[in-house]
């Protein structure tokens, strides 16, 4: 694969957290664009710090990294939005907004990055589409879903604004056996739309399931 | 059009904020007017005090009393020579006869309680008025303190003791004013940098979210500035309110009263000049609640 091809690279990435908390150590590795990759290992692993590198959040003690060909050691503060403006990033715990309706959750979103107030309805109840809701959901709390339900609102505001990846961090966690295999079809379906997706798991029945490419850590490094 | 309309969300989206917080913004612009009220009512305290304080530098006169037995002639030049005085007006002679006369006249009520008194023990007076630059206390105590070398006084007597007393007051009111309106500014900063932080406190869960989606730091922080700064304009224009009301109650209720006791009493609101000052300081003070508190909120 040409090196353009790369929508993620680690370069000898270490990050320590204070405390001498070791997260991560000499992790390398390349995501093709388009690519499904699971980012595996048990609980302390340093796969949300992983992921955290990715958009930003979290800044590397040594190494470089690449996300569609921005260098972040080397991009602005300002720069940060935009950077995440192109990922999607879905949580264990789907981290909804309990006090406003499921439209309210994906407009937000729309709202924050400038879309205009007519193409907004549209946006939203066709991503909603695109993760299997119907449009009577857009006027509940979220709490009044299920835990499937809630996550899928949450990919679908992830996929809002059209993102060229979709970070997934531990995204059936809380969910039971056959909803985990929903959302991971889910995320299989936005992977064959074109999107590059990253999931972070401890399951390794899911990961041996979908026989997609893995990044195993262990302790902050990778594992053999 | 798409920044006059990316302004309105954002107003749409500060108002949203503190609708949600709702109690604690009403508590906050409350105590902000209260605070803004005793520095506004303070301000216009010196103002109309001033006023009044002119009002009787106005009926300030300085009597000199002559001693016994100088002859008419030299109080004739006395006279003329005062009136020749730069900043005096006019110099209005009291013989002892007429000071007897306006005795009688001032106790007319009191049936023949001047019966038998002499003319001799009322002293003659030479009544002076100043011209209305030179009624301040330091020019009537110099004048004063001039006249007591003439030879012929025996006493000048004006009522600039206490005149002077109330002109140190009024000047101490006009320092404390400041000093009030300092502690008062601090006061409604902290409070603002209170509430806006309870806010951001409540609205963590979408900050987090919006700066995730990469919504710029403006468009984050933007709204807490202005929920700020609209709490101290909200706070500063209710506490003019109040006080306009106030003012209204004590014209029409109060100041009569006075006014028989004091003389006319002419009274002013603040100036439009100064309400801007307190509206401005009002909205600077708010802002830099929502500055502090977003700067103690480092994560966001």
């Amino acid at each position: 694969m040409h090196k353009d091809g790369y929508m993620i690279q680690f370069f000898k990435v270490y990050k320590t957290y204070p405390g001498n908390i070791k997260a991560l150590a000499d992790v390398s590795f390349k995501i093709e664009k388009g690519e499904f990759v699971f980012v595996t290992g048990p609980s302390g692993a340093g796969k949300t710090t992983l992921m955290k590198l990715i958009i930003r959040m979290e800044r590397p003690d040594q190494g470089e990294i690449l996300v569609n060909k921005r260098n972040l050691s080397r991009i602005k503060h300002s720069q940060i939005p935009l950077l995440r403006r192109e990922v999607g990033f879905v949580f264990q715990d789907f981290k909804l907004l309990n006090n406003k309706t499921v439209y309210d959750n994906i407009a937000l979103v729309l709202r924050a990055l400038g879309y205009n107030k007519r193409e907004i309805p549209k946006r939203v109840r066709q991503v909603l589409r695109v993760v299997g809701l119907d449009e009577r959901v857009l006027r509940q709390p979220p709490l009044k879903l299920s835990g499937g339900e809630q996550q899928r609102v949450a990919i679908a505001r992830a996929l809002a604004n059209t993102p060229s990846i979709i970070l997934a961090d531990e995204p059936t966690g809380n969910l039971d056996p056959e909803l985990t295999v929903e959302i991971l079809d889910l995320l299989e379906k936005v992977n064959n739309l074109g999107t590059t997706v990253v999931v972070a798991t401890h399951n390794t029945g899911l990961v041996a399931h979908y026989k997609k490419r893995t990044i195993p850590l262990y302790r902050g490094e990778m594992a053999a | 059009m798409t920044a006059s309309m990316g302004a309105l969300s954002l107003v749409r989206r500060t108002f949203g904020v503190m609708k949600e917080n709702g109690p604690a913004h009403i508590l906050s612009i409350g105590t902000i007017a209260i605070s803004f009220f005793l520095f506004a009512a303070f301000l216009l305290l010196p103002l109309n005090l001033t006023s009044l304080l002119e009002a009787w530098e106005k009926k300030v006169q300085i009597i000199l009393y002559l001693k016994d037995g100088v002859e008419e002639q030299r109080i004739l030049q006395l006279t003329g020579e005062l009136q020749k005085e730069g900043g005096i007006r006019e110099v209005r002679y009291i013989s002892q006869r007429t000071a007897k006369e306006s005795f009688e006249r001032d106790l007319a009520g009191y049936g023949g309680v001047l019966k038998g008194v002499k003319e001799e023990i009322f002293p003659a007076s030479l009544e002076i008025q100043m011209d209305e630059r030179f009624r301040t206390p330091e020019r009537i105590r110099a004048l004063a303190a001039r006249l007591r070398t003439i030879q012929e006084a025996e006493e000048v007597q004006y009522g600039g003791v206490w005149l002077e007393r109330f002109s140190l007051f009024l000047y101490t009111l006009r320092w404390g004013v400041w000093i009030l309106g300092g502690v008062l500014v601090v006061i409604i900063v902290s409070v603002t940098a209170n509430t806006v932080r309870l806010t951001l406190y409540n609205k963590k869960g979408e900050i987090e979210i919006l700066k995730l989606v990469g919504a710029t730091d403006a468009f984050v922080k933007l709204p807490f500035y202005l929920e700020g700064g609209l709490q101290g304009l909200l706070g500063a224009g209710g506490s003019i309110l109040l006080l306009l009301a106030l003012f209204h109650f004590f014209s029409l209720k109060v100041a009569p009263y006075v006014s028989l006791y004091f003389g006319e009493l002419r009274l002013s609101f603040l100036p439009p000049a100064m309400i801007a000052w307190i509206l401005g300081i009002g909205v600077a003070a708010g802002l830099l609640g929502g500055l502090l508190s977003l700067r103690k909120a480092a994560g966001i």
